[in-house]
């Protein structure tokens, strides 16, 4: 059985919140730094609670599928919500048991050089990702041109504007979603959702500042 | 407004979102400040935007309404502890490679014995250990003395008991088939409809062939056969079924 370290304490992990009401010209970077070490991911919310899943982390790589389920249900919250947000919810509950059932296959590759909320989550949004494109492929095998249906129906659904922010934020194309997901949501920066998705830095942010500016007529 | 205007108007709003995440060098936060204190337009968006921001942070995760882990844990069992005819979802199951195997072999012995012995002159074939004109006490155990001359039996077509066992077997087998993996299903009877037709095949042989050691052997293996198969599915609906 691999030994998996508890070795988590100083990283910051992309897989929380970034609390930025307020920000702006005043200290982002400094907010930023403040609010990711508040919001703590689940095995961090204290030293035994960290230690005790790196047990249960160390028994799961080693088969045990009871010490498994305590690392599925610490971790379900989350990743549902990160799946659902992700995809659109589309396919949430099947995406999220594809996810955990990655996790089990993968937990031997896991060497706890990050904390295992991090790897976890990476984890999903690959998975998240991989459907994504996988769905692109077949779409575009068998529809193509199909993309202006989405075009045409888009001034439609930005007039609910009374929709819930959750809502909304369902309602936006899937590339500016997944995006402002992983940027304003997850606190990934726009290098890390380069490398995701395999786009530029660039793309990344105008895509954020498109999704920003769509949801912002939510908020009136 | 005019276009230039707007046009600047655009260049400044598509870039609130870099000023707003400290993306930008200290001349462009300087540019965009300078405009800032000037045009209420862009402090309001830049407002909204930063509202957006805040409102991101504070989504709430929320777990399922389903329990999803009986899900995950029928997936991941099996990895553990690979069983014979076991599927993840606790439908019993033959695997896919042995059924098929299984099938090819069959249809390919099947018809390639029938063709080796309905080729071959019935005056040179061995002799036929002719067996009682009972059926054998069982169809899978098919009496034949001990000889030294390959052994074969000559069975009756009308083999009642034979008959009455298949018939209560895929009785049992319909009734329990919802219980077994569709997949199983269909290549079980994608099996049972190949050795049918390798049965069909001996029995029209036999008709004009009636002495042949080949064609009796084979035709006692298929029926066997179908009984072998036909047993272990229904164990495995009943088993499934507890």
């Amino acid at each position: 059985m691999r030994a998996v370290t508890a070795t988590q304490a100083a990283a910051l992990v992309p897989g929380t919140r970034v609390f930025r009401v307020g920000r702006g010209p005043e200290s982002p970077s400094a907010c930023r730094k403040e609010s990711r070490l508040r919001s703590e991911s689940p095995e961090r919310a204290s030293t035994s609670e960290g230690a005790q899943q790196d047990d249960y982390v160390a028994q799961a790589a080693g088969g045990d599928v009871r010490a498994f389920e305590h690392l599925y249900r610490t971790h379900l919250p989350k990743v549902h919500s990160l799946v659902r947000r992700m995809a659109g919810g589309r396919d949430t509950d099947e995406l999220t048991q594809d996810v955990f059932v990655r996790v089990w296959q993968k937990l031997g590759s896991f060497r706890g050089d990050s904390a295992f909320g991090t790897w976890l989550h990476r984890l999903a949004v690959n998975v998240v990702i991989e459907r994504f494109r996988q769905e692109t492929t077949r779409r575009q095998r068998l529809h193509d041109g199909e993309e202006i249906f989405e075009t045409l129906s888009a001034p439609l659904r930005q007039q609910h504007f009374s929709m819930d922010f959750e809502a909304a934020l369902m309602s936006l194309p899937d590339g500016a979603r997944q995006i402002f997901v992983l940027h304003d949501v997850e606190g990934y920066k726009h290098h890390e959702i380069g490398t995701l998705l395999d786009i530029s830095s660039g793309t990344s942010k105008a895509q954020l500042h498109r999704a920003r500016m769509m949801l912002r007529k939510f908020l009136k | 407004m005019t276009t230039e205007t707007m046009g600047t108007e655009d260049s400044f709003t598509d870039r609130l979102s870099d000023y707003l995440d400290d993306e930008m060098s200290a001349a462009e936060r300087a540019e965009i400040e300078t405009h800032l204190a000037g045009c209420g337009d862009c402090r309001a968006t830049l407002a909204e935007l930063r509202a957006v921001v805040a409102r991101a942070s504070l989504l709430s995760d929320d777990a399922p309404s389903t329990d999803l882990w009986s899900g995950v844990e029928e997936r991941i069992a099996p990895s553990r502890s690979v069983l014979p005819f076991v599927s993840a979802r606790r439908r019993f199951t033959f695997t896919l490679p042995q059924l098929v195997a299984a099938g090819l072999a069959l249809m390919l012995s099947s018809g390639a014995l029938v063709w080796v012995a309905t080729m071959r002159d019935s005056r040179v074939s061995p002799p036929i250990v002719a067996t009682t004109q009972t059926p054998p006490s069982s169809a899978t155990e098919p009496a034949a003395p001990e000889t030294d001359e390959p052994r074969a039996t000559r069975v009756s077509f009308a083999d009642v008991r034979y008959d009455e066992a298949i018939s209560d077997l895929e009785k049992t087998l319909d009734e329990g088939r919802n219980r077994l993996d569709p997949e199983t299903v269909r290549v079980l009877e994608a099996n049972l409809l190949a050795i049918d037709q390798a049965i069909d095949q001996c029995r029209k042989a036999l008709r004009n062939d009636p002495s042949n050691v080949y064609l009796n052997n084979h035709f006692v293996e298929q029926r066997n056969r179908k009984l072998a198969l036909l047993r272990r599915a229904t164990a495995l609906t009943m088993e499934a079924g507890s």
